[in-house]
C-alpha cells in the first residue's frame, strides 16, 4: 500500500503498520472506562506507598530467598536439559518440542504441576525449569551458530570430538552465553514472584494477597523490596557467590510432600481426559458413540471458550505491542543523554528500571482500579512494562552512538542523528519481545480479562482438567502460529536487515 | 501396553514410599483477612496437636482450588472449605466426610450490594437486575459466585451472561466491595460476614454502595476430613478430630475463621450445595 510513496522508508513502513493494525484492533477491543470514583482507593493506595508498612508481613524474609532460590534451582534445571538439547536444536522435532514448551506461561506450567505434585518446591523449580529450558535451547543454538569455526579447522589431526567441541566452539562463545543466563536469572526472579500468586511460598504469595484485600502498607513495602531486589542484582549475585547459593537453596527447600503414585496415575490416565473418555478401560470400548460426544466436547469448547480466549489474548497483544513501541521511543529518547543531558537522562533510566521490574499484574491492578474492568489496564501494564524494558535496552546503545559534527541535542537532531541508528534494534527487540507479550497476557486472565489465560484459569479451579489442558494447547498452538508467521512476514519483506536487528536484540538482551 | 502400564505403576509407587511419615495436615483460607495466616493457623495447629497428640502441621494455601488439589493429593487430611469446594473435595476422595460448620455456616447467606448510581432500592423481592454491571467474587467462592449465580439464574430465568452487560469475577469478597464502590462494577454479589465486618471497621461509605437484597439461607464453610485418617493414625482418630474441633472454644483461635464455634455437620447438609453447582454447570 505504500508502494506509491517511495520516501517512505522501510522502518516507516513497518511502523505505520504496526500502528494501523493496532489501532484496528484497538477499536475492536473492549477498551470502554468505567469507573465512577475511583479516588479513594487511589488515595489509600498512594498513601500505602507513602509510609510503607516493612514489618506487616510474616516470614518476609523466608519468602524473599524462596524467591531467589526457585528463580535459580529453576535456572539450573532449565540449564540441565536446556544446554544439551541446543547442540541437537536443528532436528525439526526437537525444535517443535522446544517451541511447545517455551510457548506456555510458567503459571500454566505451574497450575499444571501444581495438580500432580501439590504446593511442592518441584512445582515452582519445573514451572521455572521447564519453559527456560526451552528457551536456553534455542538461544545456545542461535549463539553457537554465530560462532567461528575456523579454530575447529586449525586444530591438530585426531583431536577428540569433545575436545574440538569445548575447545572450537564453546569457548568462544562462553562469555554471551554467561551473559545470557545472568539475564535469565533476572527474569526468573520475576517468574518465581510471579509463581506466588497462585500459591508457591515467594514474594508473590504475600504480595498478591496485600493487594487483593487493600492492605496497601504492606503492598507498597513488598513492592519496594522486590524492585530493590531486582536493581541490585549485580552486588549480590556474584558469580562466585552462586555455588553457595546453590546449595544453600536446595538444603533450605520447603519439604517436599509425598506424591501419591495412585493418584498420580488416576491423574494422567482418567482425570485429564476429556469426559468421554473417562471410565473407559480398553480402547475396543471406543465406538461412534463416544467419538461424537468427543467431537461435540472439543467443538464446544473450541467455540464458547478457545476462539473467543484466542481473539482477545491477539488483540490485547497487538495493540499493547504498539503502545510498548511508543512508549520504547519515548522513553529511550528521554533517557538517552544525547538528547535530555544527564540530569533527565540519570532520572529516566531510574524511572525505566523501577517500572520494567514491577510485576505486569501489579499495574494491571492500579488500572483497573483507575479505569475499570476493560482490556485498557492489561493493555497499559503490558506496555508499560514491555516498552521500559525496550526502551533500558535501546538506550544501553544509544548511549555509545557516535554523532555527527552537526549534532544539536534538540530532539530534530536527534530523530536525524542517532534515531535511526538505533531504530532497527529497537524494532527488533519489540518484535522479539511479542511473543513474551502473547504469553504474558496468561497473568490477565487471573485478573479476570477474557484472554485464554481466564479460561484455563476457570478450568483449573472447576477441576475440569481436561478443559485446561485443551485450552493451554490451543494457547500452545496460537503462539506457534504467531510466531511463524511473524518470521516468515519479517523475514520475506527484508531478509538480513531484520537478521541484523535480532542478531543485534539477542545481543542488547545481554 | 500391558507392560508399560506395569512399568509405569512400579515407577510411581517408588513416589508413593514417604508417604507414609505419620504428620497430621490441615490446610484453611478463611473467608475474610488472609494477612498474617501461617501465624494465626500455626496456633490452630499448636492446639489440634495437643488434643489429638500427633504431629500436626498447616499448610498455607492461596486459593480454595489449590486446597482442593491438596486434599485429593492426600498432602492435607482435614480442610477448612467453603460449600462449593467442600462438594468438590468430597466428590474426588470418596469417602471423605464433612465433621464440622460453624455456627454461622448453618445459615449463610450473600449480600448483592450496589453503587448508588445503578438507583437499586433495598427490598425482599429479587432486584431487576437486567442491562447492569455485575461482578463475582472468586470463581470457586461460594458466596460469592455460586449461590449468587443461582439466585440471578432461578428469579430472572435465564443465564447470568444474558442478563448483564458484563460479569467480572473480583477474586475476593473486599476486592468485591472496593470494586463496587469505586463503580467499576454496578451490582456485586458478597459474603454477608465480609460486608458486615467491612462496615463495623469503617472501610465501606455507605453513601456510595449499600446492600440491596440478601439471599435465602444456605450452608456453607465446613470442615472435611479426608477418608483412611483411622487407618493412618489409628481408630477413632477421625471421632477425635471431630471433638477437637467442635471442642474449640478459645475466642483467639475461633478469630482465625472467624467463627463463633463450631457445630457438627455431615455430608448430607451440603447436598443442597451439590444441586445448586450442578444446576449452573459448575460441576458435572
Amino acid at each position: 500500500m505504500f508502494k506509491s510513496l517511495p520516501f517512505i522508508g522501510y522502518w516507516q513502513k513497518t511502523t505505520l503498520s504496526l500502528w494501523l493494525i493496532a489501532a484496528q484492533c484497538f477499536y475492536f477491543a473492549d477498551t470502554e472506562i468505567i469507573s465512577l470514583d475511583p479516588w479513594n482507593e487511589f488515595r489509600l493506595m498512594v498513601e500505602g506507598f507513602i509510609r510503607p508498612d516493612f514489618f506487616a508481613t510474616e516470614y518476609l524474609l523466608e519468602a524473599m530467598w524462596q524467591t531467589v532460590s526457585f528463580a535459580l534451582l529453576g535456572v539450573v534445571f532449565g540449564l540441565l536439559w536446556g544446554a544439551p538439547l541446543s547442540l541437537v536444536y536443528s532436528n525439526r522435532f526437537v525444535a517443535t518440542l522446544c517451541a511447545l514448551t517455551r510457548s506456555i506461561h510458567e503459571i500454566f506450567w505451574a497450575l499444571l504441576f501444581l495438580q500432580i505434585f501439590g504446593l511442592s518446591p518441584i512445582t515452582g523449580i519445573l514451572a521455572i525449569g521447564l519453559p527456560y529450558g526451552a528457551t536456553f535451547a534455542r538461544v545456545f543454538h542461535d549463539i553457537l551458530l554465530q560462532s567461528p569455526k575456523t579454530t575447529v579447522q586449525t586444530l591438530p589431526y585426531g583431536t577428540d570430538k569433545v575436545s574440538r567441541y569445548f575447545y572450537g566452539r564453546i569457548s568462544h562463545v562462553l562469555v554471551p552465553i554467561m551473559a545470557y543466563i545472568r539475564y535469565r536469572f533476572e527474569c526468573a526472579l520475576r517468574s518465581s514472584a510471579v509463581l506466588g500468586f497462585i500459591g508457591m511460598p515467594t514474594l508473590g504469595f504475600y504480595l498478591e494477597t496485600a493487594f487483593r484485600q487493600g492492605h496497601y502498607h504492606e503492598g507498597a513495602a513488598l513492592l519496594m523490596l522486590f524492585i530493590a531486589l531486582i536493581g541490585t542484582i549485580s552486588l549480590w549475585c556474584r558469580p562466585r557467590l552462586i555455588a553457595v547459593y546453590f546449595v544453600a537453596a536446595l538444603f533450605t527447600l520447603p519439604s517436599i510432600p509425598p506424591v501419591d503414585g495412585a493418584l498420580l496415575w488416576r491423574f494422567i490416565t482418567q482425570d485429564i481426559l476429556p469426559p468421554a473418555l473417562q471410565n473407559l478401560s480398553t480402547w475396543s470400548q471406543i465406538d461412534l458413540g463416544v467419538m461424537k460426544s468427543l467431537s461435540n466436547w472439543s467443538l464446544d469448547l473450541l467455540v464458547e471458550q478457545a476462539f473467543p480466549g484466542m481473539i482477545v489474548t491477539l488483540l490485547l497483544a497487538l495493540v499493547s505491542l504498539a503502545m510498548a513501541h511508543g512508549i520504547a521511543v519515548a522513553g529511550s529518547g528521554l533517557a538517552s543523554s544525547l538528547l535530555t543531558g544527564r540530569f533527565i537522562s540519570k532520572v529516566t533510566h531510574a524511572c525505566l528500571l523501577v517500572i520494567r521490574s514491577v510485576p505486569e499484574y501489579i499495574f494491571a491492578f492500579i488500572f483497573m482500579m483507575l479505569l475499570g474492568p476493560s482490556m485498557l489496564p492489561a493493555m497499559l501494564a503490558l506496555a508499560l512494562h514491555n516498552g521500559a524494558l525496550i526502551a533500558y535496552l535501546t538506550v544501553r546503545q544509544s548511549d555509545t552512538t557516535q554523532v555527527g559534527p552537526h549534532y544539536n541535542g534538540r530532539i530534530d537532531g536527534y530523530c536525524y542523528d542517532v534515531l535511526p541508528q538505533i531504530y532497527p534494534n529497537l524494532m527488533g527487540l519489540l518484535f522479539y519481545r511479542f511473543e513474551v507479550i502473547l504469553r504474558e497476557t496468561a497473568i490477565f486472565g487471573i485478573l479476570g480479562i477474557a484472554s485464554l489465560g481466564f479460561y484455563i484459569d476457570s478450568g483449573f479451579s472447576e477441576i475440569r482438567y481436561s478443559t485446561a489442558l485443551f485450552l493451554m494447547g490451543c494457547t500452545a498452538l496460537l503462539n506457534i502460529v504467531v510466531d511463524i508467521i511473524s518470521r516468515r512476514l519479517l523475514t520475506a519483506n527484508t531478509g538480513t536487515q531484520i537478521s541484523c536487528a535480532r542478531d543485534s536484540a539477542t545481543r542488547a538482551d545481554r | 501396553m500391558r507392560l508399560l502400564h506395569m512399568v509405569c505403576l512400579a515407577l510411581l509407587s517408588t513416589l508413593s514410599t514417604s508417604a507414609l511419615s505419620a504428620v497430621f495436615t490441615f490446610t484453611a483460607i478463611p473467608d475474610e483477612n488472609e494477612s498474617q495466616l501461617r501465624t494465626r493457623f500455626e496456633k490452630v495447629a499448636l492446639y489440634l496437636e495437643k488434643e489429638l497428640g500427633v504431629e500436626v502441621k498447616y499448610v498455607p494455601v492461596k486459593s480454595y482450588s489449590a486446597a482442593v488439589t491438596a486434599f485429593r493429593n492426600n498432602q492435607v487430611q482435614l480442610a477448612w472449605f467453603g460449600g462449593l469446594s467442600g462438594v468438590q473435595a468430597r466428590r474426588l476422595v470418596p469417602g471423605s466426610s464433612a465433621v464440622a460448620q460453624g455456627n454461622e455456616d448453618q445459615f449463610f447467606k450473600s449480600y448483592f450490594i450496589a453503587h448508588k448510581s445503578a438507583d437499586l432500592i433495598p427490598s425482599d423481592s429479587f432486584p431487576n437486575l437486567n442491562g447492569l454491571t455485575f461482578t463475582f467474587g472468586s470463581k470457586s467462592s461460594t458466596s460469592g459466585r455460586l449461590m449468587p449465580q443461582f439466585f440471578i439464574e432461578r428469579n430472572l430465568g435465564k443465564k447470568s451472561e444474558d442478563v448483564f452487560t458484563r460479569i467480572g469475577f473480583s477474586g475476593d469478597h473486599s476486592r468485591t466491595i472496593t470494586q463496587v464502590q469505586a463503580g467499576a462494577y454496578q451490582v456485586g454479589a458478597v459474603n454477608y460476614k465480609v460486608w458486615e465486618t467491612a462496615v463495623e471497621n469503617g472501610t465501606v461509605d455507605l453513601e456510595k454502595v449499600n446492600v440491596i437484597w440478601q439471599s435465602p439461607a444456605y450452608p456453607d464453610y465446613q470442615w472435611t476430613v479426608r477418608e483412611g485418617v483411622d487407618k493412618k493414625f489409628g481408630a477413632g482418630f477421625k471421632a477425635k478430630i471431630e471433638a477437637a474441633l467442635l471442642g474449640m472454644k478459645d475466642p483467639d483461635l475461633l478469630k482465625s475463621f472467624p467463627r463463633h464455634s463450631f457445630v457438627p455437620a455431615e455430608n448430607a447438609d451440603y447436598e443442597p450445595i451439590e444441586s445448586v453447582a450442578k444446576a449452573i454447570g459448575l460441576i458435572d
